[in-house]
């Protein structure tokens, strides 16, 4: 992963001491509400419901057990001893006091952590596929320029008081771990024929109250035209967005209002103007940062396969959990590891200062000191030799932390909603709790499969539920909360909006209506190998309306 | 400009700044120069000989229109009617980078302290400021700008080694 | 009119508050002066206006409440939370709302 020499230790704590300075004058009164708020936000210090918020970047969702051990200590020292885990790779504590930020953030500087744009109208974390340099069907690590546009978006003069907040994200596999079409800048790496390094980049992605899918502007966008590119692309953005409607303001808007052909005309003519520029990158550069990436070096474990036999045949638990919970890796004799955040009933991508350290411990021990963050809330372990697998999971399940439900119905996002945050309208981790309980049989989730639900408190859509096989939305009706639902939305490659399929549903019947959605999938499913999101998109959404409203569809 | 408002540049605060920003009640008097709105220059520059203008771009002007007439342009000062509203950053950095101007450009409207390394960084060269923190920090020299720079800006600055998009400058510019 | 209290977050830990009878912040809801008539609301409003301004709080608002089983309850779901903590249990040590208080 990348480390900081000397200019970025310089430039965060350098950081660190203007937020310092800034909070300061905030507490002494000479700077106001108004005036702070737009820099504290570009620290990641929010309000919530109950206090203030801090989200700490983790840049694409990758650290390290030093990093994670810093996360707990802050949860422990600074908070209530615990951290949650967000749909875009980063860290959030609820209840920070604005008078320890500072120190909070010089503390998180010690271990090249910082919490630098993770709000406002700038360009936010870069997110990455987090199988990243381990996935067998991996072209490249897409980590590198992740990290290139990390640095360059950061304290970017230009970019600094964008229409709106922008998301970045970036894959580099054929199958979509990142969700880059509902991104703002969806970037695809990949060969061009002559096995040259370039990404096929999609802009105007994104969910919230108008979701779109992002559109492809470019099949083939060389890697040194990366940061000239996405310049040209934020340039006309910062010039061209609407501000006049906050609801309004994302890029994605001016695409669907002016047009994808003329907007990518007008990037491409920027575009033109700067890519001779300082800003195209050297080859050497890119070599260069990703030396930081190389992968671990993996000794064969041959004798691995054996040793995960017995421990399976061993312990029926184990077994399940190493058949659900670890994907193939790029090399045979290793296992990609996802530690669940989702136990039985818990609130999804919350861990405690205790289980962060078990995750470290364990990282360093047995999983070559690498850990990373899901946009699906969970902990990644890539590198994991199969006959080490046990030792793992023995660790993690001391402390709750080896739920075998990945990508399981039980495996559920769903943001803090109306619990914590101030712009919900209702809550979503009761919802995801209720549900959790009522199908935590590990029979009976094994016998639905693969089945993603994602929960949101409001239109913001923070859970993502656009893009959840059944998706959740809180809305708060005549003062009482109501869920709707959609279904059939997918995040992958194969990106679409879930449908809403009728009549919202009172907290008290959410979770029967998705055993009913589930039940008729379970009853119109060709073979079990049939997933949930396959089987919608053949029958579409009738069977389920039917199933849950009657012949009649009720008025929403 | 108006008592509160007070003109700075990276050699302090200025108290012979003779720019007035027209408007339907406020004209430029004697001893002092105006500046326009875009297509009051405009429509002025083509009826006349005369040079070194003053012209007010607005958030939602073209900054390409300058092109022609730079030569004849002194100060082009940049509006920023909210803070939040960062196009001025844009017109500033293509002023620059791309039309190649040369002269005065002053950051004009809603301007704080906060935002002045960046502006410097995007080749803004005077303020108009009044708003009282930020009257205040300048008068004290104390900008909040940060020396380590990960991108090249309108401003040239000195590269700082290790990849090529690093910078290295002052805690203003 | 409905009965009507004055909420905030303090601002230098963020900790929701509300104005009791002494003036003062204060983190029980149950502790907070309860403005009856048009009056009391505008004297809260004023009140409020001059803690912003003080830089004491931010966020500051007017919400209604009903007294029911000589309980203050806010009207709205999302003051009654903000008044109880998180629904669920969320941390060791931390309790979390009463969910009858919670309930429409």
């Amino acid at each position: 992963m990348y480390r900081y020499d000397e200019f970025d230790h310089a430039f965060v704590s350098a950081r660190v001491e203007q937020f310092r300075d800034q909070v300061t004058r905030r507490l002494s009164g000479e700077i106001a509400e108004d005036a702070f708020r737009p820099l504290r936000l570009m620290n990641g210090v929010y309000l919530q419901l109950h206090a203030y918020m801090l989200r700490v970047a983790i840049p694409y969702g990758t650290l390290n057990s030093k990093q994670m051990r810093m996360l707990a200590h802050i949860a422990r020292r600074y908070d209530r001893g615990y951290g949650h885990f967000t749909t875009r790779q980063n860290i959030q504590y609820n209840w920070p006091k604005l008078s320890d930020t500072p120190d909070i953030l010089a503390e998180l500087a010690s271990v090249e952590m910082h919490a630098i744009q993770t709000s406002g109208n700038c360009i936010r974390n870069v997110t990455a596929d987090h199988f990243a340099g381990a996935a067998a069907d991996e072209v490249a690590d897409p980590r590198p320029y992740a990290e290139i546009l990390r640095q360059w978006s950061s304290v970017h003069p230009e970019f600094s008081f964008l229409p709106r907040k922008f998301k970045i994200a970036v894959t580099g596999a054929p199958r979509d771990r990142a969700a880059i079409q509902v991104h703002d800048i969806g970037l695809h790496l990949k060969k061009n024929e002559a096995g040259e390094l370039g990404f096929a980049v999609y802009v105007g992605g994104g969910q919230g109250r108008t979701p779109l899918v992002a559109k492809l502007i470019r099949d083939f966008l060389p890697e040194e035209d990366l940061l000239t590119y996405v310049t040209a692309i934020v340039r006309v953005y910062n010039l061209h967005g609407r501000r006049d409607n906050k609801y309004k303001a994302r890029i994605k808007i001016l695409v669907h209002e002016t047009g994808v052909e003329e907007v990518t005309r007008q990037v491409e003519a920027e575009f033109q103007q700067i890519r001779e520029s300082e800003l195209k990158l050297p080859e050497g550069d890119i070599r260069a940062i990703e030396t930081y990436f190389a992968p671990p070096a993996l000794p064969d474990r041959a004798d691995g396969w054996e040793a995960l036999a017995r421990a399976k045949k061993a312990d029926g638990a184990f077994a399940s959990w190493a058949a659900q919970n670890v994907q193939p890796h790029r090399h045979p004799d290793y296992g990609m590891v996802t530690i669940s955040l989702k136990p039985i009933g818990g609130t999804p991508g919350d861990a405690s200062d205790v289980q962060m350290e078990v995750v470290a411990d364990v990282a360093e021990r047995l999983a070559f000191d690498e850990i990373r963050v899901s946009h699906e809330q969970n902990l990644i372990l890539p590198h994991v030799a199969l006959g080490d697998l046990y030792a793992v999971y023995q660790a993690l399940e001391t402390s709750g932390l080896a739920t075998a439900n990945a990508g399981l119905i039980t495996d559920i996002i769903a943001c803090p909603g109306l619990d914590y945050c101030a712009l919900a309208n209702a809550r979503s981790i009761p919802v995801a709790q209720e549900i959790s309980t009522r199908f935590g049989s590990p029979e009976r989730q094994a016998e639905i499969g693969e089945l993603k639900i994602k929960i949101s408190g409001c239109i913001n859509a923070c859970g993502h539920h656009h893009v959840g096989h059944i998706g959740l939305l809180g809305v708060e009706k005549k003062g009482a909360e109501l869920y709707q639902i959609t279904l059939g939305g997918s995040g992958d490659e194969n990106t679409s909006i879930g449908e809403i399929i009728g009549r919202g549903f009172e907290p008290e019947r959410v979770t029967d209506a998705i055993e009913t959605i589930v039940d008729t999938y379970l009853g119109l499913r060709l073979e079990p190998k049939e997933t949930f999101i396959d089987a919608y998109r053949r029958v579409g959404p009738k069977p389920f309306k039917e199933a849950l409203y009657g012949q009649t569809a009720e008025a929403a | 400009m108006d008592k509160m408002t007070k003109i700075w540049n990276q050699s302090g605060f200025l108290d012979n700044d003779t720019w007035v920003i027209e408007t339907e009640e406020v004209r430029a008097g004697e001893g002092e120069r105006a500046i326009v709105g875009l297509e009051t220059f405009l429509d002025t520059v083509e009826h006349s000989n005369e040079s070194g203008f003053g012209v007010l771009l607005r958030p939602a002007d073209d900054v390409a229109r300058l092109a022609p007439h730079l030569d004849r342009i002194a100060l082009v000062a940049i509006s920023f009617p909210a803070f939040s509203d960062g196009r001025g950053f844009s017109h500033a950095t293509l002023l620059r980078q791309r039309l190649g101007f040369t002269g005065e450009v002053r950051a004009v409207g809603d301007v704080l302290i906060d935002q002045v390394p960046l502006m410097l960084r995007t080749g803004f060269t005077s303020f108009a400021v009044s708003n009282p923190v930020a009257l205040a920090r300048l008068a004290e020299n104390r900008l909040p700008g940060i020396a380590e720079r990960y991108q090249p800006s309108a401003v040239p600055s000195t590269e700082a080694g290790g990849f090529s998009w690093r910078r290295i400058g002052g805690r203003g510019a | 009119m409905a009965d009507k209290v004055l909420t905030a977050n303090r601002l230098g830990d963020g900790i929701a508050v509300w104005l009791d009878a002494n003036g003062r912040w204060t983190e029980k809801l149950q502790d907070a002066f309860v403005a009856r008539h048009a009056e009391a609301v505008a004297a809260i409003e004023d009140a409020g206006r001059k803690a912003f301004a003080c830089n004491l709080v931010l966020d500051v608002n007017v919400i209604e409440v009903e007294e029911k089983g000589g309980l203050l309850r806010p009207l709205r779901l999302r003051e009654r939370i903000r008044a109880e903590g998180p629904t669920i249990a969320y941390a060791d040590g931390h309790g979390f709302a009463d969910p009858a208080f919670i309930a429409a």
